[in-house]
């Protein structure tokens, strides 16, 4: 195969105050081969966004490189900017994360693709259209004709995306850089928008590097991977080679920290992503590393290769998974033992959709749109209810409504107290007993309060009385939850995704909850990090007996957590029971395709089939 | 849209009926009168009631309220106290005037306001847009009046280039189109400037945060050049909340016309109103009142059209 794209001894300097440079990217040897897909996997903080913006020189102000970035026998670190322009676009295609912002909100689709095809092409406007329309085609777009003026907020997440991927083949680019594509959607429609690309490289011979932190998304697809840490590659070589047996530590603890169900602990990673202004000198990973020997800190190590991998690490050679404590046995979940702390009975959701028309607004014809339908559980103390579905499924609204944050019909009973018939000051100290945890760890704390005072809230609502003993509550709630008490008089500005997340879980805690409402809780964070966060939740539900109700759409994080999963779509619920037969043996189609589609799940899927067996016989009475 | 705009004509004209009546219970409710206005402060009782009852303020103000919209409703204004004829016809004779101030102002003020806050925004964070900042921040404080007299004093009397005087009379003769545009130079300027800090400022300020949005990365990555981004792609976004603003400073631009329209002497509807104010005239005043509800009720709803226009998100909100 021949290479498209070969970055060598490719080096990336930003510009951080005042004359200062920054290295942000190291020495990267990477090769994309023709219809091939290269994973450039890296979590926050990698450099592997820079990688991409390095590629097609589109990098902040001030920012300087080094090395050399091939595209065929062109090196680009040489073009003119007037030469450069012409390889974007037309020989090098560019997908990015969040396509609702990554399209021009006011300009319809169709003139956004035929834009950068008369560019490149000079062709006429009507041979540009037609060329929009055919790649609609190509792309996987109902009704081409019909979507071609409309404009990107009248699209689906994904539809957005083929829009995006539409764009970026309109000149029958070479590359095709797909940064974080998949990000944020759905699973069932990232794994379409995944086949997409797979199938198009193909057919079209097109090579993809695909940026990512997300080792999972790539298992199926990659043809080659590699892995970034602080900047620095520390493992590549074929995908096959890599997830069959990854070398490096940091490589093997990403996987590790990827949940599975059964799975007793997963891999954290202690320490944080050094500041690259002060990367350790030798190894990047070694102070995060359970293999350290002295002489990592001195240089970085040089590049080894066994078994299809090539990785930066003295102890490659010798460490395996095993080693590192990453182990498929699988821990018996909790038994229903527990009392029952919350029962929900036919609990629906109705909204009111805005008036069709100003007359009928004005009379109060309204429609009313079932979010929720009637859905019933019951949680026990110590477990956690898993629900899964996708955008839209009423997932969040169940959550909600257990908050008592928005009407509902049916009873949702805590500790025997039915919030139904409860009133006043009565219902109020009830719903203490019901805490949650947003997606967006920043977004969901004041910016402009100081840590100590966001979890200090909640007791003085209680009415806790005395500011030092707030204080001391305080500082103990952020110990629980791993973090140093001198965090309290920042703000939320100052800390990472991770801590933010752990600040508003020691929120939750303060009123001495029964239930934490855990809506996406991680989804924003990077792997390890989510790791960390999810051993931290497990914990505190043995130490305390907290129950959780897991909001997700991610169902490895839910295979992990829940003892029971219910499948939400549409409002309705597809099906319901304990976690080893939903996953295990999938009853309703839709839950069989959101297994299927998480590539961690075909080997489980074949262990607990058998489980669900055991379970299926165990209620015909064998 | 058809609904979102009839929504919002029948909320205009509720905005219409609170301006007129603050307006009218307030004029009303002053000591003194419009027969005093007219036959001086030394008038008889007797006179003074005379003229009320052929002016038709003898009956309670309610009834004169209701009286007035009922005249509205079959397009009638009234006449004016003071000047003894209809104020259709008087602001129709001062509108002309206004109208080309107004107008000629705003688009003085929101082309110098693009060109300007093209340049702070991308620049922004080095010293052009510094710079920029900087003097739109002391253009900012200047008060209007002042610019108009400074003007007055270096175009008319220092260099005597341009006309100070205005437009006294509409009646006497104007020899030609081009010497009325001449008068029209310095008030138009004055007006324009005074919109121009803040205006640019904001449309910087705007441009900045449009360059920053991931969709100018992909107009960039598909290989169009800056200059083709910011024009094609940015400016269209970016000029959205300058249309809002500039919807919401019509009345902001009439209260600096009145000041500008007495120092240039200009014969406009500021004039009129601060006038018929004074005077206590108060079919004219609610008259122009009403009128600049309107202009300013139209303002927004058209701000809004066009935003509907930059934006289709806007229409389906």
């Amino acid at each position: 195969m021949s290479a498209v794209l070969t970055l060598d001894q490719f080096s990336v300097a930003l510009k951080r105050g005042r004359g200062k440079n920054v290295p942000i990217l190291d020495d990267i040897n990477l090769t994309v081969a023709a219809g091939e897909m290269t994973a450039l996997v890296g979590e926050s903080g990698s450099g592997k966004t820079i990688a991409s913006l390095g590629v097609i020189r589109l990098l902040p102000r001030g920012a300087s490189t080094s090395g050399r970035v091939m595209l065929g026998a062109q090196d680009l670190t040489t073009l003119s900017d007037a030469a450069m322009r012409k390889v974007r676009g037309r020989d090098i295609g560019m997908v990015f994360q969040n396509p609702l912002s990554a399209l021009n909100p006011s300009t319809r689709v169709g003139a956004q693709i035929t834009e950068v095809y008369r560019l490149h092409t000079g062709e006429s406007d009507r041979a540009a259209r037609a060329r929009a329309l055919e790649l609609f085609g190509e792309v996987g777009i109902p009704n081409p004709a019909d979507r071609l003026d409309d404009y990107p907020h009248q699209f689906s997440g994904g539809m957005r995306q083929r829009v995006m991927i539409a764009m970026a083949l309109a000149c029958s680019p070479k590359l095709l850089i797909a940064d974080e594509p998949t990000t944020g959607l759905d699973l069932l429609v990232a794994r379409q928008i995944m086949a997409l690309l797979t199938r198009l490289r193909r057919e079209r011979q097109m090579g993809v590097l695909f940026i990512t932190h997300d080792l999972s998304v790539v298992e199926e697809h990659a043809d080659q991977v590699h892995v970034l840490y602080a900047g620095r590659s520390v493992e590549w070589g074929s995908a096959r080679s890599f997830f069959e047996q990854p070398r490096h530590p940091y490589s093997q603890a990403l996987l590790g920290a990827v949940p599975r169900l059964g799975q007793a602990r997963l891999v954290s990673i202690p320490g944080n992503l050094p500041d690259p202004e002060t990367r350790p000198p030798g190894c990047r990973f070694a102070p995060r590393c359970a293999y350290r020997e002295d002489a990592c800190d001195e240089a970085y190590p040089a590049a080894d290769s066994m078994g299809g991998t090539m990785f930066a690490c003295r102890r490659g050679r010798t460490i395996t998974p095993e080693a590192l404590g990453v182990s498929e046995q699988a821990v018996a979940h909790a038994h229903n033992t527990g009392a029952v702390v919350l029962q929900a009975d036919a609990v629906g959701v109705d909204y009111a959709r805005s008036a069709t028309s100003f007359v009928r607004g004005l009379f109060g014809g309204r429609d009313r749109l079932r979010a929720l339908s009637d859905i019933s559980f019951s949680l026990r103390r110590g477990q956690c209810l898993g629900v899964v579905g996708e955008s839209g499924s009423g997932k969040s609204t169940l959550g909600r409504a257990v908050l008592q944050m928005i009407p509902y019909h049916g009873r949702v009973i805590l500790d025997g107290h039915d919030f139904s018939v409860m009133r006043g000051r009565e219902r109020r100290a009830a719903r203490r007993g019901v805490q949650v945890v947003f997606q967006d760890p920043r977004e969901s704390l004041n910016p402009r309060m100081r840590i100590g005072e966001i979890v200090a809230e909640p007791l003085k609502l209680a009415g806790m009385v005395g500011a030092r003993a707030r204080r001391d509550a305080a500082a103990a709630l952020l110990d629980r939850v791993g973090l140093n008490e001198r965090m309290m008089s920042q703000f939320p500005i100052a800390v990472s995704g991770g801590q933010a997340q752990r600040i508003a879980i020691a929120r939750a805690l303060a009123t001495k909850p029964a239930i934490i409402v855990l809506d996406e809780p991680t989804s924003s964070l990077d792997v390890s990090t989510q790791a960390m966060l999810l051993n931290l939740l497990k914990d505190l539900a043995e130490s305390d007996g907290l129950s959780y109700i897991l909001i997700s759409h991610d169902i490895a994080a839910v295979s992990y957590m829940a003892d029971t999963i219910a499948v939400l779509r549409g409002g309705q619920l597809m099906e319901m029971g304990d976690a080893a037969s939903v996953l295990g043996a999938p009853q309703s189609s839709y839950t069989k395709e959101l297994v299927a589609a998480s590539p961690h799940f075909r080997a489980i899927h074949q262990a607990g089939a058998v489980s669900g067996a055991v379970a299926v016989a165990d209620k015909t009475g064998f | 849209m058809i609904r979102m705009i009839t929504k919002r004509l029948l909320t205009s004209i509720l905005t219409l009926i609170i301006l007129v009546s603050v307006v009218f219970a307030m004029t009303h409710a002053t000591p003194g009168g419009p027969a005093f206005s007219i036959l001086g402060q030394k008038a008889t009782p007797a006179a003074v009631k005379a003229l009320n009852a052929r002016l038709g303020l003898n009956v309670p103000w309610w009834d004169q309220y209701f009286i007035w919209w009922w005249h509205l409703l079959q397009g009638r204004l009234g006449f004016s106290y003071l000047l003894n004829r209809p104020v259709t016809e008087l602001i129709a004779e001062y509108l002309g005037n206004t109208l080309l101030l107004y107008i000629g102002a705003i688009m003085l003020s929101v082309l110098l306001s693009i060109g300007i806050g093209l340049v702070q925004g991308v620049t922004w964070g080095r010293w052009p847009a510094r710079l920029i900042g900087a003097f739109q921040l002391a253009a900012y404080a200047l008060p209007t009046f002042f610019v108009g007299t400074m003007f007055i004093l270096y175009f008319g009397v220092e260099w005597q280039i341009l006309p100070t005087g205005g437009i006294t009379d509409l009646r006497i003769a104007h020899p030609g189109a081009l010497d009325y545009a001449r008068h029209l130079i310095l008030p138009i300027l004055t007006v324009g400037l005074l919109g121009v800090s803040g205006l640019s400022r904001y449309f910087g300020a705007s441009v900045h945060e449009e360059l920053n949005k991931d969709y100018v990365r992909t107009a960039l990555a598909k290989g169009l050049t800056f200059r083709a981004v910011l024009f094609g792609h940015v400016l269209r976004n970016a000029l959205r909340p300058l249309v809002t603003i500039l919807g919401l400073s019509f009345p902001g631009i009439f209260v600096g016309s009145v000041l500008v329209e007495s120092v240039f002497n200009y014969p406009g509807l500021g004039y009129l109103l601060w006038r018929s104010a004074l005077s206590q005239d108060y079919p004219v005043v609610s008259g122009i009142v009403l009128l600049l509800g309107v202009i300013t009720v139209v303002g927004n709803l058209l701000a809004d059209l066009v935003n509907g226009l930059l934006d289709p998100r806007e229409i389906y909100d």
